[in-house]
């Protein structure tokens, strides 16, 4: 008698919450919910797996013919429907909905009403007939389905794609500004949030027309003029503003790209303005430019890991070896002179060669041993090889430092055939070479050869000579 | 030595308050409640300690700063912010609109007029940056190309030493740790063989303030991380030479044994500081080397010298402290602090500056350009400025011939060259008495930001727990001024 008395209550707790679920999908509008309620809606994440495990169990007995537990069956139901419920004060909680929310939502709430029908199936002893099975397989399918919107809906659309390697696509040669970098930009960034799927502050990104019309809080763009465009405003509020986007926890936009989005706008946010269109010394060229070089940090983070007790080993006290910053694999290393020189100190930094980026050895007395190590580091940016005994026989191995990009040879012996090295080092940005052998024939040579190269061939002479005169003001 | 944070891990320096934190994690029956907020019960030592010390956080612009501090203030108005409408109005009273409650001094709060007055030196723009720099300065007028003039500076203090103290440790009240002690702490040495914060001083013959060791100490950090101050003369740092007659080797003897027995000490006590102790015998025994080492700049070619201008062949000047500062950046020092005294003129202000100007504005230019020339204007950052700004009043008797000016805490200029700074450009706006800042001001904690972050450090990351609080050289405030970076 107790136990009747029991399922009883179990019936009409599982026909109440099935009643408050309908009616909360069907008014789901009107409704209003208090802070506790719109509380306990977060606690859906968590009892979303009770469900989930505990009806595909019930469906697994049933369909392989074996008894389902008396209290199983009513106990999933109900805790289907704790979760239908829960998720909807959730999602009415999280304000715009998406289509991704919206299809959770429904299928959500039909794979609980269906879990009901099964129950009243189920206490009707109508559990062996086709279509008792047929629904506890549309069941199955229900709970996969809502599973899989939710999972999105949490972690993102991409979250259970293939992992594809993130390298993409390059920017064509002339590309269409918008099309090309803008909304690659945005793609990136912006569009895990403002897509049709989540319509955060209703505002797409997706397309143009979206992104001019705006979202809640109005015109996120004013063509021409970027200062007052909310879009670029917002980028730049301090991180810990609410409303700087992308939102805490997510990857900033870098300078570079921000920059791209103000001078688009301020040429007029156009979808056909293409890069040969613009001046050679307009802004955006150089940005668009900067955009295709693959950033330092990204090179980087293909290096060799390099563990912090190698570090400590090699370093010492004329020795000083350390990372770029605490999360990278990238070194630096200088040498100080020590009171009695030995090229073993340097020699001995071999099996971290390639993870060397800058490296100053000035003023210490390097050969021949010392230079095949520097040239072994083959990730080097940075040298500092001025005020050494370096000539042009060491210096012709440079060659291979392909990723070189700041060379200094000042106050040194070399002279012009190391020019004609320096000529081929295509990454090469800036390099101080006064006080050397090299003729002005070759310099002007080189300055032809390379435009983009800066070359610094120390204080220019007329200011030297006015430097070494003496001053006025002292005489009034 | 590894630095270690300031949670020791020695076993004995358990305290009321680490005990506890450390409690509370080791209950499991609260492993629930942590799941579910994961903050709940974690002891705030965690977050301190999650970034490892001695190492940017992210990869720098710069790898060292040397700080021309310009102690006394320099008025702006006669350096690098031209207000021709102080001769248009020269006399006039200052309007109430503009001082707008402004306190002052003691030394002008009596007067009952305030009587603008205008710089008796002339302005010309300079470079292609078009930058107004007054006559005092025709070196640096030179080199305006590669720096960057701010001129909406502004503090809160508005005497010499609460000022100065803000400046050099993010609080006007003294007891924090200097900027530099900060950066070494931070990023520890580059140059195992130098302290990482170094010290010169000289003095010009304008009216001078006091300068305290107070403004290179530690504070509650690390006694190895104070400024050194470099002195001029035979001994550049005190009682770092042997006395005749004890060799080398009898002093590494020596410091062998005393170091066994310090050891012993800290395993019983725990006391870091003895740590410390034991590193600094060992820089010093290293230093006894590497200091005569780099002051000596008998090697310097004549061009340098003739760069930097004679002066600084005179031990103590500010020219021969440039030279130095940039042979110790040479050598990896990585906060190179000089100060120039002299620069509070109350009165006779044309001539004192004059005199001020003539100190240091060869070197200073000297130095910026010798810094390119070598390519460590790439990573090393030279700041040049005061304290505060001066008055667009005159104190005392109105006289345009004779004048003086009055501190000013709301608006002065300073500038940067280097370290990933844009060069030749001009920051920042005042109105047009120069009183009040109207464009892009720059607060000092901002500006703390902004160097900590071409350091490679973020401010808000770089804390020190002492006496249950957490400490930062920009404490409660600052951003990086982002439109000052390249």
């Amino acid at each position: 008698m107790a136990n009747s008395n029991n399922s009883r209550w179990v019936n009409y707790v599982i026909f109440g919450l099935s009643i408050f679920l309908v009616f909360c999908l069907i008014f789901e509008s009107y409704i209003a919910l208090p802070n506790l309620v719109a509380w306990l809606g977060r606690w859906h994440p968590v009892v979303l797996h009770f469900p989930i495990v505990l009806l595909l169990l019930a469906i697994f007995l049933g369909l392989t013919g074996k008894t389902i537990p008396k209290t199983l069956l009513p106990l999933a139901t109900i805790m289907a429907l704790i979760t239908a419920i829960s998720g909807f004060f959730l999602g009415t909680d999280a304000g715009a909905k998406g289509d991704l929310l919206f299809w959770h939502q429904w299928l959500g709430g039909g794979t609980a009403l269906l879990a009901v029908i099964w129950y009243w199936l189920h206490t009707s002893g109508l559990d062996r007939k086709t279509y008792t099975k047929i629904l506890q397989v549309a069941l199955a399918f229900l709970i996969g389905f809502t599973g899989h919107y939710g999972g999105m809906v949490t972690h993102g659309e991409e979250f259970l794609a293939f992992p594809t390697n993130k390298t993409m696509e390059a920017i064509p040669e002339n590309p269409l500004i918008y099309q090309d970098v803008v909304a690659r930009i945005i793609d990136e960034s912006c569009v895990k949030c403002h897509s049709s799927n989540k319509r955060k502050g209703e505002f797409l990104m997706t397309n143009l027309s979206q992104l001019l019309k705006g979202g809640e809080s109005g015109a996120a763009i004013v063509p021409g003029n970027y200062e007052e465009s909310e879009l670029v405003q917002r980028l730049h509020l301090p991180l810990s503003d609410e409303n700087h986007m992308p939102p805490e926890g997510e990857k900033s936009l870098t300078d570079t790209e921000i920059q791209i989005l103000e001078r688009w706008i301020a040429l007029g946010a156009s979808d056909t303005l293409l890069l040969s269109h613009l001046d050679n010394n307009e802004l955006l060229v150089s940005l668009v430019d900067e955009l295709r070089q693959p950033t330092e940090q990204r090179t980087w983070a293909e290096l060799p890991r390099v563990v912090d007790t190698t570090i400590t080993r090699l370093n010492s006290d004329y020795v000083t070896i350390k990372r770029l910053a605490s999360n990278l694999d990238a070194l630096s290393v200088t040498m100080y002179m020590p009171p009695e020189y030995n090229s073993d100190l340097l020699i001995s930094l071999q099996p971290i060669a390639e993870n060397i980026i800058e490296m100053d050895v000035s003023g210490l007395p390097i050969g021949k041993n010392e230079m095949s190590l520097i040239v072994s580091c083959k990730n080097l940016e940075w040298l500092e090889i001025d005020r050494t005994p370096v000539t042009d026989i060491e210096t012709d191995t440079l060659k291979v430092l392909s990723k070189l990009r700041t060379l200094k040879i000042y106050d040194t012996e070399i002279g012009d055939s190391t020019l004609s090295v320096i000529q081929h080092m295509e990454n090469l940005k800036q390099i101080y070479l006064w006080k050397t052998k090299v003729s002005s024939a070759a310099l002007q040579k080189l300055r032809t050869a390379k435009p983009a190269l800066r070359i610094n061939t120390g204080i220019d002479p007329e200011r030297q000579a006015l430097y070494a005169k003496k001053d006025s003001i002292s005489e009034n | 030595m590894e630095e270690k944070k300031n949670i020791s891990e020695n076993p004995l320096k358990v305290n009321r308050r680490h005990f506890f934190s450390q409690l509370s994690v080791g209950i499991g029956s609260l492993a629930l409640g942590s799941l579910l907020i994961p903050d709940l019960f974690k002891g705030s030592t965690e977050n301190i300690l999650k970034q490892p010390l001695g190492l940017p956080h992210f990869a720098p612009k710069a790898k060292r700063i040397i700080y021309l501090f310009q102690a006394g203030a320099p008025s702006q108005l006669e350096t690098f912010d031209y207000k021709p409408t102080l001769r248009k109005r020269m006399g006039e009273d200052l309007p109430e609109s503009i001082r707008n409650g402004q306190r002052l001094t003691g030394m002008t709060s009596g007067q009952d007029k305030f009587p603008l007055m205008p710089p008796k030196i002339g302005f010309q723009q300079h470079g292609e940056s078009q930058t107004w720099i007054s006559d005092f300065f025709p070196h640096i007028a030179k080199i305006a190309d590669d720096i960057t003039v701010i001129r909406s500076m502004h503090t809160e203090a508005i005497n010499h030493d609460p000022a100065i103290t803000f400046f050099q440790t993010g609080s006007q009240i003294s007891g924090r740790p200097s900027m530099g002690s900060w950066m070494s702490y931070g990023l520890g040495n580059e140059n195992k063989n130098l302290p990482s914060f170094v010290v010169l001083t000289s003095r010009g013959k304008g009216n001078s303030q006091g300068l305290y060791s107070k403004l290179w100490s530690s504070g509650f950090l690390d006694s190895k991380h104070q400024g050194v101050l470099l002195r001029s003369g035979k001994d550049p740092v005190l009682y770092l030479n042997d006395p005749d007659g004890i060799s080398r080797s009898d002093k590494r003897h020596l410091l062998d044994h005393v170091s066994s027995l310090n050891k012993l000490h800290h395993v019983e006590t725990g006391d870091d500081e003895i740590e410390s102790r034991i590193a600094q015998y060992e820089m010093a025994y290293r230093m006894q080397m590497s200091v005569p080492d780099v002051m000596d700049i008998s090697k310097e070619p004549q061009s340098i010298i003739d760069l930097y201008g004679e002066d600084c062949q005179v031990p103590g000047t500010y020219a021969a402290n440039a030279l130095q500062a940039r042979r110790l950046a040479e050598n990896g020092v990585r906060f190179i602090q000089l100060y120039h005294q002299g620069w509070d003129q109350h009165g006779n202000l044309h001539n004192e500056m004059a005199g001020q100007a003539k100190d240091v504005d060869q070197a200073s230019a000297a130095l910026v350009m010798d810094l390119k020339q070598r390519g460590m204007l790439e990573d090393t950052l030279v700041i040049w400025g005061g304290e505060f700004g001066r008055g667009n009043y005159a104190q005392g008797k109105f006289d345009p011939e004779n004048y003086g000016r009055d501190h000013h805490p709301r608006a002065f200029s300073i500038w940067m060259a280097g370290g990933g700074i844009k060069p030749g450009l001009n920051y920042g706006q005042t109105d047009e008495f120069g009183y009040n800042v109207v464009e892009n001001p720059v607060h000092i904690n901002d500006f703390h930001a902004t160097l900590m972050h071409q350091m490679g450090i973020d401010h808000e990351q770089l804390i020190y727990k002492y006496q249950g609080r957490r400490f930062r050289l920009t404490d409660v405030a600052g951003n990086v001024v982002k439109d000052l970076l390249a």
